[in-house]
């Protein structure tokens, strides 16, 4: 758990987008902070806000994005910085690994000479320690033959590799908060396992806090050490990995565990959650999980639900959250449920 | 590298005959090169038989087709229709066109990028809105207009309103004064009243070409930039702690570079046949004038000499752009 002070400190923040159509909300009153040595995992489906959350911290929204609320790093805020005092945190003390490794790395560049600007925009070294600290980066992140591939070019390294790559960009200058939004997503199964596996080894390492952003329990299931459920913008569940794993109190948080292929070779069929989540622009006025949910009443869909503590340190945004408490078995949910 | 070299250069060799072979059924098609002689009253057979016999026009013209290609290989085009070497007025006309071409060119690839960049990075601001709309407009006005535009309505009156109608500042006919540098007159050949010269002549036909073609390269790279300011790798850029000028330069334009510059080569390649239009406004005796003289008269080897040098240049250009595509972008191989 954190200490005294936490690293990252995230609290009521929320994004829109104005658009044509109306205002997205992207992200709804998100709070959570992260200490030094410990990782978060943030996890949801796609659009569930997320990675405009990461983007947030990064300040690397759009210029027509709102944002509200409050990020503190070590205590200084970050909403409202300026572009250019921003810059002085991007890439140093909070630094991003993006999804798609493939796309990420500029292809018109060797592999050495973007990890040696990353070095270079930070600190004041020569072209020659750069270049040297881009090789020491590679060893890190286990690329073979490191003092070679530095003058590879990204279409040179296989997709693993650039993955690899992108987390050596990442820790060039040591950051405080790195900052991985669906690092293994675009990897083969075989891959990802290395990639998460090479992660917590560099945390062990160079003690930094890890936000680990994923719509895969299984990524995050052996690796956090607290995680926040997302839904429609808000946090609809947030705890230990033991307490959303093992007595989830959110039937969002339910229903994920359900859609994932634990039993394999069971031959059990997947439980899916039926329904599509809500439009952003236009947020049903209850809860925004109500019209997927299993057990939602009338005031479900009237009455907005608050997030309340099941346990010291676990939180749930549910109605029905001491139904869930007492049913012999919250996990069997969905099961046979087909709306 | 080397063998991609050689094996462009091998293809170019059928493709340049198949161009050859089109250009001289266009150009014997095109009409009878002594029809004057023909039509004229009481001019005796014997003389119309015996220009017959000189052009060549009395064997068939497969027989013609493979004369012709046997001297051009060895770099003899034949007379033109008054006698005069092709291959001397081609070259001196091709001069002519480079200069004009070159300058416009290059102005207009500077102008035209630099606004699509500014626009891209700037994209929906009052600049993008103002840059896109004129340069539609001014990539949608055909030469012609523009051309006589900015000759009759602009540059005539201009000079008469300073007072030098009849020395015009700014001349809108020929690419050079007529008897500039001569014995009688040697203040005139130095370098620096040669350039003034050029460039009163040059500056409305380059002009001209600067308004119609500056905006297809500001709108084509506009469009290059959004593609990359929107790529993966910008991103990445922007989350090292980057400065947006250093993002949009050194990754987002660097990237662009790779289509732009494409685009320059082939576009390049096809001026080098004149700037027809732009050539014929202005009266620049140019290769646009060689072409546009060369079907009015009808007169075969010089026409036949516009379409080889084009379809050199055409193919030349097109191997630059592939090797200006290979160094572009590092993944791309020429073998």
């Amino acid at each position: 758990m954190s200490g005294s002070e936490p690293l990252l400190k995230v609290t009521d923040l929320s994004v829109e987008f104005p658009t044509d159509d109306g205002v997205v909300k992207a992200v709804r009153g998100v709070s959570f902070e992260v200490g030094r040595h410990e990782i978060l995992g943030i996890v949801g489906e796609s659009g569930c806000g997320k990675s405009v959350t990461a983007m947030a911290i990064m300040g690397l929204l759009p210029s027509t994005a709102r944002v509200t609320g409050s990020i503190k790093f070590r205590g200084e805020e970050l909403v409202g910085l300026k572009p250019r005092e921003m810059r002085a945190y991007r890439g140093n003390k909070i630094a991003m690994v993006f999804q798609d490794p493939m796309t990420a790395l500029n292809p018109v560049y060797k592999v050495g000479s973007q990890l040696a600007e990353a070095v270079r925009v930070h600190q004041t070294v020569s072209r020659k320690q750069a270049r040297a600290r881009a090789i020491e980066l590679l060893e890190m992140v286990q690329i073979p033959q490191a003092a070679t591939r530095v003058d590879s070019y990204p279409h040179e390294f296989s997709g693993g590799m650039r993955q690899r790559a992108m987390i050596a960009m990442a820790i060039a200058n040591s950051p405080d908060v790195l900052i991985a939004d669906e690092p293994t997503t675009a990897l083969d199964v075989t891959v990802q396992a290395q990639i998460l596996e090479m992660l917590m080894g560099l945390q062990d390492q160079l003690d930094h806090a890890i936000v680990l952003i994923t719509h895969d329990l299984g990524v995050v299931a052996g690796m956090v050490d607290r995680m926040q459920v997302m839904y429609a913008g808000q946090v609809v569940e947030s705890g230990t990995a033991d307490d959303v794993f093992y007595s989830p109190r959110m039937p969002y948080s339910i229903g994920l565990l359900g859609s994932l292929p634990a039993h394999a070779g069971t031959l059990e069929r997947l439980k899916p959650i039926t329904g599509a989540p809500p439009s952003l622009i236009n947020l049903p006025a209850g809860c925004p999980f109500s019209p997927r949910c299993p057990i939602a009443d009338s005031v479900c869909e009237s009455t907005e639900a608050q997030l309340v503590a099941v346990n010291e340190g676990h939180l749930s945004r549910c109605h029905h959250v001491k139904e869930l408490n007492e049913m012999p078995e919250p996990l069997r949910l969905f099961e046979g449920v087909v709306k | 590298m080397l063998f991609f070299v050689i094996r462009r250069v091998l293809v170019s060799i059928p493709l340049l005959l198949l161009a050859s072979i089109v250009a001289f059924i266009l150009v014997v098609n095109t009409g009878d090169p002594i029809e004057d002689l023909r039509t004229k009253p009481n001019v005796p057979k014997a003389t119309i038989a015996l220009r017959e016999h000189q052009l060549g026009l009395d064997k068939p013209v497969v027989e013609r087709y493979v004369t012709w290609l046997g001297k051009a290989v060895h770099g003899d085009f034949g007379k033109t229709i008054k006698n005069k070497p092709v291959w001397a007025e081609v070259s001196r006309s091709m001069g002519v066109t480079l200069r004009l071409v070159l300058f416009a060119s290059i102005v207009s690839i500077l102008v035209g990028v630099l606004i699509g960049v500014i626009s891209a990075v700037k994209q929906y601001s009052w600049f993008d809105h103002g840059a896109t709309t004129g340069a539609f407009l001014l990539y949608s006005l055909p030469v012609l207009a523009v051309g006589s535009f900015l000759k009759y309505v602009l540059a005539i009156r201009f000079n008469r309103w300073i007072g030098r109608g009849d020395n015009p500042l700014i001349k809108t006919i020929g690419e050079s004064t007529p008897n500039f540098c001569t014995k009688s007159k040697p203040y005139n050949c130095g370098f620096i009243p040669s350039v003034t010269d050029f460039l009163s002549h040059a500056f409305l036909p380059m002009l001209t070409l600067v308004l119609i073609s500056f905006a297809g390269y500001a709108r084509f790279s506009r469009a290059a930039m959004l593609e990359t300011l929107n790529a993966d790798y910008v991103r990445t850029a922007r989350a090292k702690g980057l400065s947006e000028r250093r993002v949009i330069v050194k990754h987002a334009f660097r990237n662009a570079l790779t289509t732009i510059a494409t685009i320059v080569s082939l576009d390049f390649g096809a001026l080098i046949g004149g700037a027809i239009l732009t050539e014929t406004i202005f009266e620049w005796h140019g290769m646009g004038r060689v072409l546009v003289e060369s079907i009015n008269k009808i007169d075969p080897n010089l026409l036949l000499c516009w379409f080889f040098v084009t379809a050199v240049a055409v193919i030349v250009f097109n191997l630059v752009a592939d090797f200006a595509y290979a160094f572009l972008d590092p993944r791309i191989r020429l073998d």
